[in-house]
């Protein structure tokens, strides 16, 4: 009987972890892009929610999640379009305007979901839908855990090899290395730093406006305006803690959805702590994370800093 | 030569902030040629290098390349015209490996077909006799490595002119050497080569023409046939006139008598200190400074000048050996320390460290002085003091600004230099260091600056002044003293030096 | 005469920025209202007319200004030395939450003063507690403090509700808080009104900290360290050490922010609970320009549109988040009209 309960304990942990891992990792591979080529982007979690709240509205008005997750994507390319202008070609303080997006996107989303459905929290019914793959989820064990998931989860992990390549094996990825190390020598090479780093904005916001909708279409099935409860930021550490080699930040964004996933995983096993005690713990790891394997010396030279040829 | 010209530039003017650091110059450039530009620092030789090279756009004047005249508005234009840069402050990106610095911005298709690089690199190689390792790191390799494969990112280019920027400043006499075969087997192959130097012997021995550049002017240029006649030392000694101009007028300068017989004011005993790159910058530093006294050091090598004045006001820490200011050993203190001993440090970055541009001159003024009375007490700004304070130093000190509340970015760098300097002379220092106090000011204010460092030198004030500027060197020091490759060589009263010999030993140039 | 006028441009430009900041803010949620069906002439009007209109609106507005007074007196010193307290609300949490446990078990045993005191006291040191590993973080590895705050932040969050779940739950009441301190216990008023005393700390934190910044050496240092740390490390200044000062200083007054809304306002501290004053505080000061006493018209706008906001939410159906929406546009035209400041100061 103990045997019974173990491996279900074991499939559950393991289920969870996935799912949980599957929106911080997909935020991180979008930022793995945007700050390799030099850009603090912490508008991230207003991608996040915007993504969530527009893929949820739309899902659930349309009848269509499909519908849901392209609203999601436009939403994001949109933010990140916004973000970019202001930083790149305005050359604004990236902080300021990261703060400001959050805060304006954070709250437009509460705002608009009071707006159209008044105080009720509607639930989509369709949403978290899982898709098992034929053979695989036969396995014992970890079948069920890992082969039984949201098809989004299995794009997530099936883009940390494709991301990988696109970063160390195409022009593309290479440019955006030396944008972010020395957009100086990229410029005198003759790359178009300031493009590069729209594409990269672009890239992040799409990503982490996938992330949200996945949130709200494949794991809650509901919009709640704290729902991203800081995942933005998170992902900003695993990108950095991973160093910005996709492959690291796939492990990162597994540590990460482990300690989110230990709430339920706790209660199955019976142990009885409080759910909140339990919340702390991913931020807890994450600044342990920060001590133990960040320092600055290790961030792109370029991070934060407007680009002005002529100017040294 | 009958041949085209690959590179024709025609009364470029630049200006920066006040400082025109190119005037009017005219430059050609032949195939097959080693063209050295020379000139000390700030003769303005990077600056119309950088312009050639599209990260600059000159105020004036015009470029024709293969006779066709062009504007270059970007690196890349220029690159695409044939020209490439081989720069002093490497333009390699330190975390992707050679093949791959040498492919960026070039690449072939979406996907990197490292393949067809390696096989260019290969022949380029082969060519010029270059070998590298394609797939070592930037960052793991050595100086002389790095080097080697910035010429290797130009000639991947197929470029038709490489410009390099003081590339022996840090390559051992073999490793120079080396690459002046390789500059040769490029001219054999009918390339042009641009040189950027102040090494005069360098430029001698390597080129076919030789630029002389001052003040940000063309002072002469002369062929090999010109020095073809004339000896070694009749060519150093024409070039030197062209450099540095003439020994100054009058006996300006403080009379090195001995002012004292007392204990000089600071001394340095085998001071080292290490550089930005961790290796020993400064080797066994001896000398002192006597009251009244003002020792000019000459180095033409701007990193050193920095190490030494930081060494002694106390941002760089002093790995061996001893300071000693007015019989204090001062080695282990801090900057604010030093400070408020009466050590006052002028530094050569006015713009970046030396003042806050968006704050007021009042601000500004008290800059390392906020601690003190009357400018504080007990930890509150006193701001009628510190107003009065800097309208004084605007008043005595003839700057042209509106105000003791203008902003600082407000001011012409001629008149921000003389804020800075303003401000490090008030107050009756022990010891003034300043680095490159005059650099790129007009005649008027450069006297105007001179005279002051006199004028405090009688008041008692030891005075060490660093500089590559020949000029000044004479017109202000009393006692007169050369920095080369971080170490001391040669330390004499001024009635002792004479202009020619100060020049060889900036350069490096051994008497024989 | 030209000092005067040039000195009352070089404030005067600023300013017209900010304003001109919060009414692009005002037309583009008036644009948004629309888009959902509300006439914005009616819901500002309205907004306005209860948050200003009545005595009693004008004093709530007054009364709900004062958290956000400490905490903006909190941002300024360290956003002044360019570092960005960004988790101001978990320094604040912590703040309450100790307030809100200390306060029912010292009132009866102190003095009316001294008990004051002490909990503000302790509300400082929980906010500073709260700031001080990331300040540490900050000076020692220059780990970005935006994060580090940020999370701590959040790990209050949970642990604040956690507390108040468990050890310091009163367990006389259903749900979970703190005891309920009773009024004659609470923050005094201002004589002869109903505004607590924490207006007077927050206006007093607000211009002592603007005098700070502007007329004391360590301000003057902050912003030498934020304009120029070339300059701040030719000069000397130890900037490991200003870190942790700017830092400590806004920990502690969000800290203090939150034993005056416990005390004052709410008389407990329960979980769950986050008023989200940070969120608001970070747009003002900014908008601000770091100016204590331009804080104080604009907390005071920005409390007119909280007031008002609820009232207006319950007479046409929109929603509060509205507000918010506003302080996020609010910062994004702000970030607009800091690029053409910068290109007029280069002409």
């Amino acid at each position: 009987m103990n045997s019974l309960i173990e491996s279900a304990l074991l499939t559950t942990v393991i289920a969870t972890t996935i799912r949980g891992t599957t929106p911080i990792l997909l935020a991180a591979l979008g930022d793995t892009y945007v700050e390799r080529s030099g850009i603090l982007n912490l508008g991230i979690e207003g991608m996040m929610v915007g993504g969530a709240f527009a893929s949820f509205v739309v899902a659930l008005k349309l009848n269509n999640l499909v519908c849901g997750f392209l609203a999601a994507g436009a939403v994001g390319l949109a933010l990140g379009f916004l973000f970019a202008v202001l930083t790149i070609t305005l050359r604004v303080n990236q902080i300021v305007v990261g703060l400001g997006l959050t805060i304006f996107a954070h709250s437009m989303s509460s705002f608009l979901h009071r707006v159209i459905f008044g105080n009720q929290f509607p639930i989509l019914f369709d949403a978290g839908g899982t898709n098992a793959i034929p053979l695989l989820s036969g396995i014992p064990l970890v079948g069920q855990a890992v082969f039984n998931q949201h098809w989004l989860v299995y794009v997530a992990f099936l883009l940390v090899p494709a991301f990988y390549i696109l970063m160390y094996k195409t022009r593309f990825g290479l440019r955006i290395r030396a944008v972010g190390e020395s957009p100086w020598a990229a410029d005198s090479s003759g790359v178009d730093v300031n493009r590069i780093r729209y594409v990269a904005i672009l890239m992040g916001g799409l990503m982490a406006s996938l992330a949200g909708a996945f949130l709200a279409l494949g794991d809650l099935a509901f919009f709640v305006p704290d729902m991203i409860m800081g995942r933005g930021y998170i992902a900003i550490v695993v990108v950095m803690m991973g160093k910005w080699n996709p492959a690291k930040v796939c492990l990162g964004a597994l540590l990460f959805g482990f300690a989110m996933a230990l709430t339920s995983a706790l209660q199955v096993a019976g142990i009885n702590l409080s759910p909140d005690f339990i919340l702390m713990m991913p931020y807890l790891v994450v600044i342990i994370a920060l001590i133990l394997f960040v320092r600055s010396t290790d961030l792109p030279s370029s991070l934060c800093i407007p680009y002005n040829r002529g100017e040294d | 030569m009958t041949a085209q010209s690959l590179v024709k530039l025609t009364g470029i003017t630049k200006r920066f902030r006040g400082v025109v650091a190119n005037s009017n110059v005219d430059f050609d450039l032949y195939p097959g040629e080693i063209h050295s530009i020379l000139g000390e620092n700030g003769a303005g030789k990077t600056t119309l290098m950088k312009i050639l090279s599209g990260v600059h756009q000159p105020d004036a004047g015009t470029i024709r390349v293969h006779d066709q005249p062009v504007r270059i508005r970007s690196p890349r234009d220029s690159l695409k015209l044939g020209i490439g840069m081989v720069y002093q402050h490497f333009t390699l990106v330190p975390n992707l490996s050679v093949i791959e610095n040498l492919t960026l911005g070039f690449e072939d298709g979406f996907f990197l077909n490292l393949k067809k690089a390696r096989i260019k690199l290969r022949r380029i190689s082969e060519a010029y006799g270059l070998f590298i390792d394609p797939d070592r790191e930037i960052r793991s390799l050595s100086i002389r490595d790095r080097q080697r494969t910035e010429i290797l990112k130009v000639l991947f280019r197929d470029s038709d002119v490489l410009v390099l920027d003081e590339p022996t400043s840090m390559l051992s006499a073999a490793e120079a050497e080396s690459l002046f075969q390789t500059l040769r087997a490029l001219r054999q192959a009918g390339k042009a080569v641009v040189l950027i130097t102040h090494n005069l012997n360098e430029a001698l021995a390597a080129s076919d023409r030789v630029t002389i550049m001052r003040s940000g002017e063309k002072a002469a240029e002369l062929s090999n046939e010109a020095l073809a006649g004339l000896d070694k030392k009749a060519a150093s000694e024409k070039i030197l006139t062209y450099m540095f101009g003439s020994i100054p007028v009058s006996g300006a300068g403080v009379a090195a008598e001995d002012v004292s017989g007392d204990q000089p004011v600071v001394e340095l005993k085998r001071v080292e200190a290490r550089d930005s790159r961790g290796r020993l910058g400064l080797k066994h530093i001896s000398f002192g400074i006597g009251k009244g006294e003002i020792l000019g050091i000459a180095a033409i090598d701007g990193e050193e000048r920095r190490l030494l004045a930081e060494t002694i006001a106390g941002q760089q820490r002093i790995a061996s050996g001893q300071l000693i200011y007015r019989q204090q050993d001062i080695t282990r203190k801090t900057v604010a320390e030093r400070f408020n001993l009466g050590i006052s440090y002028i530094t050569d970055d006015r713009i970046n460290e030396g003042c806050v541009l968006d704050m007021d001159l009042a601000e500004n003024t008290i800059l390392k002085s906020y601690g003190q009375p009357p400018f504080s007490r007990w930890g509150i700004l006193n701001r009628l003091k510190i107003n009065s304070f800097a309208a004084g130093l605007i008043k005595n000190f003839e700057i042209r600004a509106a105000g003791p509340d203008a902003r600082v970015r407000s001011l012409s760098g001629g008149n921000i230099q003389k804020f800075i300097l303003a401000r490090g002379l008030s107050d009756s220092p022990g010891l003034i260091v300043c680095n490159s106090p005059t650099y790129g000011l007009d005649a008027k204010t450069v006297a105007f600056i001179r005279e002051l460092l006199i004028n405090q030198s009688r008041r008692g004030t030891a005075v060490l002044l660093l500089t590559s500027d020949i000029d000044e060197l004479f017109s202000v020091s009393s006692h007169i003293g050369i920095l080369f490759n971080g170490e001391i060589v040669g330390l004499m009263r001024r009635t002792q030096a004479t202009t020619e010999k100060i020049a060889k030993l900036m350069l490096g140039i051994c008497e024989s | 005469m030209t000092d005067l006028t040039s000195v009352a441009k070089a404030d005067l430009k600023p300013a017209i920025l900010s304003i001109f900041s919060i009414c692009c803010s005002l037309i583009a949620g008036g644009i948004i209202l629309l888009v959902i069906g509300k006439n914005p002439v009616v819901y500002f009007g309205l907004l306005l007319a209860r948050g200003l209109g009545s005595s009693l609106g004008v004093t709530e507005s007054i009364i709900k200004m004062a958290p956000l007074l400490i905490i903006s007196a909190g941002l300024l010193p360290c956003f002044s030395a360019g570092l960005w307290n960004i988790g101001a609300e978990g320094q604040f949490l912590v703040g309450a939450m100790l307030a809100g446990w200390a306060a029912p078990l010292l009132a009866a045993r102190l003095p009316c003063p001294l008990y004051l005191a002490a909990v503000a006291l302790l509300g400082i040191a929980g906010g500073m507690a709260w700031i001080l590993l990331p300040a540490m973080l900050k000076a020692r590895y220059d780990i970005n403090e935006i994060i580090t705050t940020l999370m701590m932040s959040w790990v209050a969050i949970s642990l604040v509700t956690w507390l108040v779940k468990g050890p310091i739950n009163d367990l006389s009441t259903v749900p979970a808080q703190t005891t309920l301190i009773p009024l004659k216990y609470r923050m005094p008023m201002i004589p002869c009104t109903r505004i607590h005393i924490g207006l007077i700390i927050g206006l007093a934190g607000l211009i002592g900290m603007h005098w700070l910044i502007r007329r004391t050496t360590v301000g003057y240092q902050f912003r030498v360290m934020a304009a120029n740390k070339n300059a701040a490390r030719h000069a000397g200044m130890n900037i490991a050490r200003l870190t942790v000062y700017s830092l400590l200083i806004s920990g502690g007054l969000a800290g203090l922010a939150g034993v005056s809304d416990v005390l004052a306002i709410k008389g407990l501290f329960q979980g769950n609970w986050n008023p989200q004053y940070a969120m608001a505080a970070i747009p003002l000061v900014f908008l601000a320009r770091l100016n204590g006493w331009a804080v104080i018209p604009l907390a005071f706008f920005f409390s007119v549109l909280g007031v008002g906001g609820e009232f207006v939410a319950r007479e046409l159906g929109v929603p509060v988040f509205f507000v918010h929406v506003l302080e996020g546009l609010t910062l994004l035209f702000f970030a607009v009209s800091e690029y053409f400041e910068k290109k007029w100061e280069h002409q």
